[in-house]
């Protein structure tokens, strides 16, 4: 029997284990995909919202500000990157200036701390691609970008170090609560006991609700947004992120540079029919250029490497959906934890646990509780002595794999059997950005497939790209039969 | 201290270092993989060779006639080595290099060769939509898989882009018991030379739909492919609606151009073409770092490795009038492209150099019949007639540059004759 079985392992619900892993108590986090941070916290901006535009009072606000502070803490507890790059909302005509204003009320109302309003020019002493349309600009110290799935997995690694277990590959089929106890179906077969229950399964989360209310009270609407990759060696012409005024959509179609030195341009906004299949059209893309051009001058377009979607878990609620079930006792719902959610995630978990869950009024605190997670070692980004002592104690950091993004032989393997290890294409690529560069795994993807044969001791046959059943090969070439 | 280090032992590169190393200079090729001979070793098939030897091979049988010699001439050589970073400090380079065997490694040089290639243009580069499942491999990547390692990337294929990489494997594909179901392109012309449209795509009653492009790539449950949508596209490339043509396919192989790969040179301040994606050279091959050679098809993508030999030959032959080369002050003009050239190479013509003046370029249109003419101050200085001009094929012309003035720069045209 498990105190809390968590259902899904995105950003919201890492942070959730990381948080319930301070008491003692039984965790258990069952992801339906092969690894954590596969969804939304796989595609989209990265962007650590300084809570300029959430309704003054709502949760999406309060959240959004505490969440951003407690990443300055997080930083230094679970080693991940962070950009301090600071944002420009920008207003291009007296009525959005009008506009502009009502957010720099918003903002003072939320808290958020240094922000001001400039003039263009003075933006553009900083933004020097500023697009000479922009009239006044909303400056917003406080945001940061970081690297999602990084955070997961850090958040995620720290957990189960601290006593929480993860299945991957557990989709939830079916919820029953007897008089004091869930019981939790597996992929249609296996049952599993909690006490308690909490829904943090993104896009999906009002599925989990169905399995077990009759009228669940928020419903899952998915708004795809779509993006493209400029290639980091040309992600130097813009220092902030900048976002167009906010729309009844969203943020709007954003410039992002990354913690990695790419930039996001994207996303649009498509309400989509089918919320698990976050594809991408050439409206959509072209959608996502012609919006970006209008906040930025000089944007890179021929140095995209790469575009992708994402499907944000929207719902008809205004705020975020942080609630005990009305219908089940012991049944907690994270449900439409849209933007600003990785913001806000590790404040929503915080929330969850201590006020809504008052877990600390259930369990005692973990004594041997460590926030400490140390990042896999970046071999390229240290420093020469480090970088020789290394290759000393193993020489397989002599040996380059991916070289775009210089990831050498030694991090794939660790990749491969870390705390959340993984042996897919795919899993590798999250882990170690091997295949994140400029020819996109062109060269190393070979190289990984065979490193991943080797360590598990399996046929390249078995190699999968992403899912269990995506095998890299068909079949070997004509062979002789011995 | 190394004379010359070549980056790269494919073709060009063992062409570069053998020529520097039969003029006695020392000379280290460096490879990143564990083999020499790069991309050949994984061409498999036939007609390689037919410009230099006058005798047709495979890859491998091509690369193996440079390696014989390179073993013979006993050049050193270095294997499973990469190189991270290229410096130079005053008159000589820092080559930073990496290896399991050896860790990083320094070493400095009077000169360096880059030969280290292309790479393949890729789904992101040219933002095709849909979803991102497995089965959309790179043309190359699959032969590699295939022809190397032994492996099959799938049974029921489309192949996006007529360049040669994605004819070559259609047929190998078919050949290997998959069902190859057509070829789109989105130019109205192949990009492909002639001769492998006939053995690959025709002999094999493979379709060819011009003007067209993959416009939506759809997953199933498990992420891996299993339909492409295409359209045909206007002349602005976009696509248009009711074209839509679904091919029911497990993979689906992309031909969509080579980039020269010169992200080493990304620390040095090297001037670079957007019209060749490389370096702006002179006619010795030499960047705007003095000493800094780029030949091969990291220079510019070559459509035969014949002329990458070539041309690589005369980088090595450069690298060495270098090292005993006074460092003059130069006189230099510019060589542009005129009406209807896609781009020339070299871009400056340096007159403190013995070395000759060959220039590559490639035509933007489809011409019977032209007329090749170099102009300075107005006047022609040199023409030649052409004739079957296809972007797909690279056109070269020499002449003595003695006649040229040195002050003012020459532009190279095309002329359609009817």
């Amino acid at each position: 029997m498990f105190d809390y079985i968590i259902i899904g392992a995105g950003i919201i619900g890492s942070m959730v284990a990381r948080e319930l892993s301070k008491y003692e108590c039984k965790v258990l986090v069952v992801e339906k995909e092969n690894d954590v941070a596969n969804v939304q916290t796989l595609a989209n901006s990265a962007i650590i919202h300084a809570a300029y535009n959430p309704e003054p009072g709502s949760l999406k606000a309060i959240l959004n500000i505490k969440g951003n502070y407690m990443y300055d803490q997080l930083e230094k507890e679970l080693d991940i990157p962070i950009l301090r790059c600071g944002a420009y909302v920008v207003a291009y005509n007296e009525i959005e200036e009008n506009e502009l204003d009502r957010l720099a009320d918003i903002a003072a109302q939320n808290g958020v701390p240094e922000f001001s309003v400039l003039s263009y020019s003075e933006a553009f002493k900083k933004e020097p691609n500023l697009s000479s349309n922009v009239t006044k600009v909303l400056s917003l110290p406080t945001t940061k970008v970081t690297y999602p799935w990084e955070v997961a997995f850090a958040a995620m690694e720290n957990a189960i170090k601290n006593g929480v277990n993860l299945k991957l590959n557990y989709q939830v089929t079916g919820i029953k609560k007897t008089n004091d106890y869930f019981e939790v179906e597996i992929n249609n077969q296996d049952i599993i006991n909690s006490k308690y229950l909490i829904n943090a399964a993104g896009v999906s989360s009002d599925d989990i609700a169905k399995l077990i209310e009759k009228q669940p009270k928020f419903l899952i609407k998915g708004r795809k947004g779509e993006y493209f990759v400029i290639d980091r060696r040309y992600g130097d012409f813009v220092n902030h992120v900048i976002y167009p005024l906010p729309t009844e959509a969203g943020k709007g179609v954003l410039v992002t540079p990354q913690v990695h030195g790419e930039v996001l341009l994207g996303p649009n906004s498509i309400w989509v029919d089918d919320k698990n299949h976050p594809t991408t059209t050439f409206e959509g893309l072209k959608y996502v250029k012609d919006h970006s051009k209008t906040l930025i001058n000089n944007i890179p377009y021929d140095r995209i490497i790469r575009s992708f979607a994402g499907v944000r878990a929207s719902s008809n609620h205004e705020d975020f959906y942080i609630k005990e079930s009305e219908e089940v006792k012991g049944l907690y719902h994270l449900g439409g934890i849209e933007s600003p959610g990785l913001s806000a995630a590790p404040a929503i978990a915080e929330y969850l646990v201590n006020e809504i869950m008052q877990v600390n009024n259930k369990y005692e605190l973990n004594k041997s509780y460590n926030p400490i997670r140390k990042k896999p070692i970046p071999y390229y980004d240290l420093d020469e002595n480090k970088q020789k002592e290394l290759y000393a104690a193993n020489n397989l950091y002599g040996r380059i794999i991916c070289k775009c993004e210089r990831i050498t032989e030694k991090e794939i393997i660790d990749a491969i059997h870390g705390t959340l290890g993984s042996s897919t294409i795919k899993g590798i690529k999250k882990r170690t950005r091997a295949g994140a560069g400029l020819c996109q795994g062109g060269y190393c993807e070979e190289k990984v497939m065979k490193i991943i044969a080797r360590e598990l001791n399996v046929s390249p046959l078995e190699v999968a790209y992403d899912k269990k059943e995506s095998k890299l090969f068909t079949s070997e070439t004509k062979v002789v039969k011995k | 201290m190394i004379d010359i280090v070549v980056i790269g032992a494919g073709a060009g590169g063992l062409a570069a270092a053998i020529t520097a190393k039969e003029k006695n200079k020392k000379v280290l090729l460096i490879e990143r993989e564990s083999t020499l001979g790069g991309i050949l070793n994984q061409c498999i098939h036939n007609g390689f060779g037919l410009e230099v030897f006058k005798e047709e091979y495979t890859g491998p049988e091509y690369a193996h006639r440079y390696i014989e010699k390179l073993i013979s001439l006993k050049i050193d050589y270095l294997l499973d080595t990469t190189v991270t970073k290229l410096e130079k400090l005053s008159e000589k380079f820092i080559i930073t290099m990496t290896s399991e065997e050896e860790g990083i490694k320094k070493i400095e040089a009077k000169s360096v060769i880059l030969t280290s290639g292309c790479y393949e243009r890729t789904r992101g580069h040219i933002s095709m939509p849909g979803d991102r499942p497995k089965g959309v491999f790179n043309a190359g990547s699959a032969q590699r898989y295939l022809n190397i390692n032994g492996y099959m990337v799938g049974k029921k294929v489309f192949i996006l882009g007529s360049g040669d990489i994605g004819l070559i494997m259609a047929r190998r594909m078919t050949l290997e018991g998959a069902e190859v179901l057509g070829v789109a392109e989105i130019m109205s012309y192949s990009n492909g030379l002639n001769r492998n449209i006939v053995q690959c795509l025709i002999d094999f009653d493979i379709p060819l739909f011009l003007s067209h492009t993959v416009t939506n790539v759809i997953a199933d449950e498990n992420n891996n492919l299993k339909e492409i949508i295409i359209q045909e596209v206007d002349n602005n490339f976009n696509p248009m609606i009711n074209t839509e043509k679904h091919f029911f396919v497990d993979t689906l192989l992309l031909s969509i151009g080579l980039i020269p790969d010169i992200t080493l040179l990304d620390e040095l301040s090297v001037k670079v073409d957007p019209k060749t994606k490389s370096v702006e050279v002179n006619q010795a091959y030499e960047t705007s770092v003095r000493g800094l050679f780029v030949s091969g098809n990291s220079l510019q993508v070559h459509d035969l490795v014949d002329n990458v030999t070539k041309e690589s030959e005369r980088a090595g032959l450069c690298a060495v009038e270098y090292l005993n080369k006074e460092n003059n002050e130069a006189e230099e003009i510019r060589i542009l492209a005129g009406s209807n050239i896609g781009y020339v190479t070299p871009q400056r013509l340096d007159f403190s150099w013995n070395s000759s003046l060959i220039i590559s370029f490639r035509t933007n249109k489809k011409m019977e019949k032209a007329i090749c003419k170099v102009i300075q101050d107005d006047k022609v200085v040199y023409k030649k007639r052409l004739m079957f001009l296809v972007p797909a094929e690279m056109e070269t012309i020499s002449f003595d540059y003695q006649i040229l003035n040195r002050t003012s720069d020459i532009k190279v045209v095309l002329e359609e004759l009817s």
